[in-house]
C-alpha cells in the first residue's frame, strides 16, 4: 500500500511538533525516517497510526484520502505500528498477545489460532511456545512477536519506531533481514531510527525531519552517511579529537569491594580501581554483569559485604547518599523515570531533585525559589533542552530532551565525582557530543567521572581510560592494550 | 462442640455476600480501576432493595432497585475516574460517603413511621447459586473470551492496549457496570440475611471483600476460597462467643475482632507476593 501524508501540522499546547510536513512511502521497500530527538519522527508516525489527530494535514492510502479517529481505524485500514517499548502485555500469553485486538471471534479458539500463529512464525523463521506467558520474552523475542502481530492483523503498512534500540547487533541484523523479506513480499515498511549505519545498510529511501519540518527526502543509494548526518543536525559535524585532561591525584578509590546481588550471590567481587582528578573512566561490559550493583554501592545505597570506598581522603564506606551528595557526588541515572525525575513535577521542581539541600536550591531550611528558577533555566539551556516553559511537567518533554535535562542537572552544581549510567541513552549525535563535552569540562575543573555504557565504541571515543566488568570482576586492560578495541571486547565477555 | 453442618451453613451465609462483592471488585480492579467504593455500592443496594421492596411488596422490584442503585454508584465512580481523572481512591471514598449519608437519610426519612412493614426477599439460596455461577463464569470469561482478555490487557497497560486498537475507557465502563451488578446482588443478600435495613449495615464487608480479592491474587477461584475462609472465621467467631479458651474467659470483643485480625495478618503475609494488575490506578 502506498502511503502519503501532506501538510501535517501538529501542535501540543504552545509547541509546534510538526509544521506542514509531508511524507511518502511506496510498497515493497524499507523507508527510513530519521532526525534528532524531538524532530517529530514519532509524532508523525503516531499521526499516520491514528493515535494523534493533527491540527491540519491529510493522509492518503493508495491515493484515497482517509481519516483516522483512533488507532483502531488505522489498524482496520491496514496500518500497524510497533512502538519503541513494544506493546506486549506481560500478563497475557504469547498467543493472547498475538491476537489482542484482532481476535477472530468472541470465544477464543486456541487450537485454530495456534495453527495460524505457527504458520506465520514459520514463514518468518521464528518459533514460539504460544501458551507461555509473554513476560519471559527477551527484547528480541518481543520484537519478533510484534512483527507476527503485524502479520496476524494483515498489516500492509508496518511502522517500526526505533526497532533496534533494545536489540543486540546480531538481533538487529536478524530483524532487518526479516523486514527485507516482508518488503519483498510487498509490504510498506517504515523504520524510525537515528542509527545511520542501519539506514545506509538496510533502507531504500530516507526522509529527514529537523525541528518538526521536512529537510530532505531521497534514495539511500544517492546519499552518503556524512551528508545525511549533516542534514539531520543542520550544520557541519566537527571531527573531534579526544582532548585529554591533565590527570591529577587519586580522588576516589574503590578497594576490594564485594557486593551481594539481589539473588544473594556476589554481584561484584573484589573490585579495586581508582579515579583520578581530571579523568573520565569508562566501565565497559555487557548488561547485567554487576554494573548496577557497583553503582548503587558508589551512591551509598547498597552496603558493602567487604572492602571500602574512599573519596578525597575520607572513608565513604559507611556514609549515606546525603553526605556523598554534599561532598560532590552527582548522578546521571540509568532509568530516568525510576531514579532521575518525577514525571508529574515541573522542570523547575525537578531541577532540585537530589540537590535540594544545596545552594542555589536551598537557603538554610527554606526552598530558594528564585535560585531554583535560575538554576532550572541554566540546566535547560546547557544542552538546549526543548521545552514549553520551566513550569511545564517533566512528562511534557520528549525522551531525549528529558535525558538532556537530567544530564545537565548532574553537571550544574559543582560536581566532584560524576557517576553516569548510559548518559547518552536516547540521545542523537549532537546531544551525545554535548554531554561528553560537558563531562570533560567538569573534569578539567578537577572532578572525576565514571561512565557505564554497553557501547564500547562510545567509551573508547570519549574516555581517558576504559575498565571492563565481567561476572562482577572489574579489570584494567594490560599495558599496551589500553585502547585496543579487540582486546577490551574479549575482556568484556570473559575471554580476554 | 460445634455442629459442622451448622458451621458450614453459616460459613456460606456469611461468605456469599463477600464472594459477590469480591467478584465485583475483581472486574473493576482487573480493568485497572481501584475500587474501595464496593462498600458504598453494597450499602446503597441494601437500602434500595429494602425501601423499594417494602413499598411495592415485590421481591423482584426490590432486587432491581438494588442492582440499579449499585450500578449507578459504580458508574459515578467510572465517570469521576475516567472522564474527570479524579484519583481513584478519593473517588472511592466519595462513593462511600455518598452511600453512607444517603442511605442513613433515606432510612430515617422512610422507615421510621412504617417500620411495621416488612420487605419480601428472594430466598437466599438463589443468591448462593448466582454467586457460584458468577465465579465459574468469570473464571471462564477471563481465560477464554475476547472480552476477558481485553479486560486483562486494559488493566495491565491501558496505553499499550489503546495502541492495539482497544478502547480502555469503554472496557472500564463495562467492567464497572459488572461491578455494580455484583455489588448490588451482594447488598441485596446482606439485607435479606438480616431481614431489614439498618444504618451502615454492610459494616466494612466491602473492605473485607477487597482483602479477599488481594489474598486471592485477583483471580476468581482463589478469591472464592479467600471469601469462604473469611466466612468461616466469621462463623467461628459467632459460635465461639462466650466460650472459654484454655480455662480462661475470653471477652466477646476478642472474638468479634478475629476476622479483622485475620485480615490484617493475611494481608501482611501476602502483600507483595500476589501481583496486582500492573495498570491499577493508571488513568
Amino acid at each position: 500500500m502506498e502511503v502519503s501524508l501532506s501538510g501535517v501540522t501538529q501542535r501540543f499546547g504552545a509547541v509546534t511538533a510538526l509544521d506542514d510536513v509531508g511524507f511518502r512511502a511506496g510498497r515493497g521497500a524499507i523507508h527510513a525516517l530519521v532526525g534528532e530527538n524531538g524532530a517529530g519522527k514519532t509524532t508523525l508516525m503516531r499521526v499516520l497510526f491514528g493515535a494523534l489527530q493533527p491540527n491540519a494535514g491529510t493522509i492518503e492510502l493508495d491515493g484515497k484520502p482517509v481519516h483516522f479517529r483512533n488507532s483502531a481505524d488505522a489498524i482496520n485500514a491496514g496500518i500497524g505500528m510497533v512502538s519503541q517499548h513494544y506493546s506486549v502485555i506481560p500478563e497475557l500469553t504469547c498467543l493472547q498477545n498475538l491476537m489482542l485486538g484482532a481476535e477472530p471471534g468472541w470465544l477464543l479458539s486456541e487450537s485454530k489460532a495456534k495453527s495460524r500463529a505457527t504458520e506465520l512464525a514459520g514463514r518468518m523463521g521464528y518459533s514460539f511456545n504460544w501458551g507461555d506467558s509473554a513476560e519471559g520474552l527477551s527484547p528480541a523475542g518481543k520484537q519478533k512477536l510484534e512483527i507476527l502481530k503485524l502479520l496476524w492483523r494483515d498489516a500492509k503498512v508496518m511502522i517500526l519506531d526505533e526497532p533496534t534500540a533494545m536489540l543486540s547487533p546480531a538481533d538487529s541484523e536478524a530483524l532487518y533481514s526479516s523486514l527485507a523479506s516482508l518488503a519483498a513480499g510487498g509490504a510498506t515498511v517504515i523504520v524510525v531510527t537515528h542509527r545511520l549505519p542501519e539506514v545506509m545498510d538496510h533502507c531504500q529511501t530516507v526522509h529527514v525531519l529537523r525541528g518538526g519540518r521536512n529537510v530532505a527526502n531521497s534514495l539511500v543509494a544517492e546519499t552518503g552517511s556524512r551528508e545525511l548526518a549533516e542534514m539531520i543536525v543542520g550544520h557541519d559535524i566537527d571531527e573531534r579529537a579526544v582532548e585529554q585532561s591533565t590527570v591529577g591525584d587519586v580522588l576516589a578509590g574503590v578497594n576490594g569491594v564485594t557486593l551481594k546481588g539481589y539473588r544473594g550471590d556476589d554481584a561484584v567481587e573484589d573490585a579495586t580501581f581508582v579515579l583520578r582528578a581530571g579523568e573520565i573512566v569508562g566501565l565497559a561490559g555487557v548488561d547485567g554483569n554487576g554494573q548496577r550493583e557497583l553503582f548503587q554501592a558508589l551512591l551509598g545505597r547498597q552496603r558493602l559485604s567487604r572492602g571500602s570506598i574512599m573519596f578525597s581522603g575520607e572513608d565513604w564506606t559507611e556514609t549515606g547518599p546525603r553526605e556523598r551528595i554534599e561532598r560532590g557526588l552527582r548522578l546521571i541515572p540509568e532509568d530516568r523515570h525510576l531514579e532521575g525525575v518525577i514525571d508529574e513535577w515541573s522542570l523547575e521542581e525537578n531541577a532540585a531533585l537530589g540537590l535540594q539541600r544545596l545552594p542555589p536550591f536551598a537557603r538554610g531550611l527554606w526552598v530558594d525559589s528564585a535560585g531554583r528558577r535560575d538554576a532550572a533555566s541554566r540546566i535547560a539551556d546547557r544542552f538546549k533542552t526543548k521545552h514549553g516553559g520551566l513550569r511545564q511537567k517533566m512528562s511534557s518533554l520528549s525522551g531525549g530532551n528529558q535525558q538532556r535535562y537530567v544530564a545537565a542537572r548532574a553537571l550544574e552544581v559543582a560536581p566532584k565525582l560524576l557517576l553516569a549510567f548510559q548518559p547518552t541513552r536516547g540521545l542523537d549525535i549532537d546531544g551525545t557530543a554535548q554531554v561528553y563535552g560537558a563531562i570533560r569540562q567538569a573534569c578539567q575543573q578537577g572532578a572525576c567521572a565514571l561512565v557505564v555504557s554497553f557501547d564500547l565504541d562510545e567509551l573508547l571515543e570519549h574516555c581517558d581510560r576504559v575498565l571492563t566488568i565481567f561476572h562482577g570482576r572489574v579489570q584494567e586492560p594490560p599495558a599496551g592494550l589500553e585502547r585496543d578495541r579487540q582486546a577490551i571486547g574479549r575482556m568484556m565477555v570473559g575471554t580476554g | 462442640m460445634i455442629d459442622p453442618t451448622l458451621l458450614a451453613a453459616s460459613t456460606i451465609t456469611l461468605g456469599a455476600p463477600l464472594v459477590l462483592a469480591a467478584l465485583g471488585g475483581l472486574t473493576s480492579e482487573r480493568s485497572g480501576v481501584m475500587n474501595i467504593g464496593l462498600e458504598g455500592a453494597m450499602l446503597g443496594a441494601a437500602c434500595a432493595t429494602f425501601v423499594v421492596g417494602m413499598q411495592t411488596q415485590n421481591p423482584w422490584l426490590g432486587l432491581a432497585a438494588a442492582l440499579a442503585a449499585a450500578i449507578l454508584l459504580m458508574l459515578l465512580h467510572a465517570v469521576l475516574t475516567q472522564a474527570f481523572a479524579i484519583d481513584q481512591i478519593i473517588s472511592g471514598m466519595a462513593i462511600n460517603a455518598i452511600a453512607a449519608g444517603g442511605t442513613s437519610f433515606l432510612g430515617k426519612a422512610m422507615l421510621d413511621e412504617t417500620s411495621l412493614l416488612r420487605a419480601p426477599f428472594l430466598p437466599t439460596q438463589t443468591y448462593w447459586c448466582v454467586a457460584a455461577l458468577a465465579v465459574a463464569t468469570l473464571a471462564f470469561y477471563l481465560r477464554w473470551t475476547r472480552g476477558g482478555v481485553h479486560l486483562l490487557a486494559v488493566g495491565n497497560d491501558p496505553d499499550k492496549s489503546r495502541q492495539m486498537g482497544l478502547d480502555p475507557v469503554k472496557v472500564r465502563y463495562l467492567a464497572l457496570v459488572a461491578t455494580g451488578l455484583l455489588c448490588g446482588l451482594s447488598g441485596a443478600l446482606i439485607c435479606s440475611n438480616s431481614g431489614s435495613f439498618r444504618d451502615n449495615m454492610t459494616a466494612g464487608r466491602g473492605f473485607i471483600a477487597l482483602a479477599a480479592l488481594i489474598i486471592g491474587g485477583w483471580r476468581p477461584l482463589p478469591t472464592l476460597a479467600a471469601c469462604l475462609g473469611f466466612g468461616l472465621i466469621e462463623a467461628l467467631q459467632l459460635h465461639l462467643q462466650g466460650t472459654q479458651l484454655a480455662g480462661a474467659a475470653v471477652p466477646t470483643e476478642f472474638w468479634t475482632s478475629l476476622p479483622y485480625l485475620v485480615t490484617l495478618v493475611a494481608m501482611a503475609g501476602l502483600l507483595g507476593k500476589n501481583r496486582a494488575p500492573a495498570g491499577l490506578g493508571k488513568p
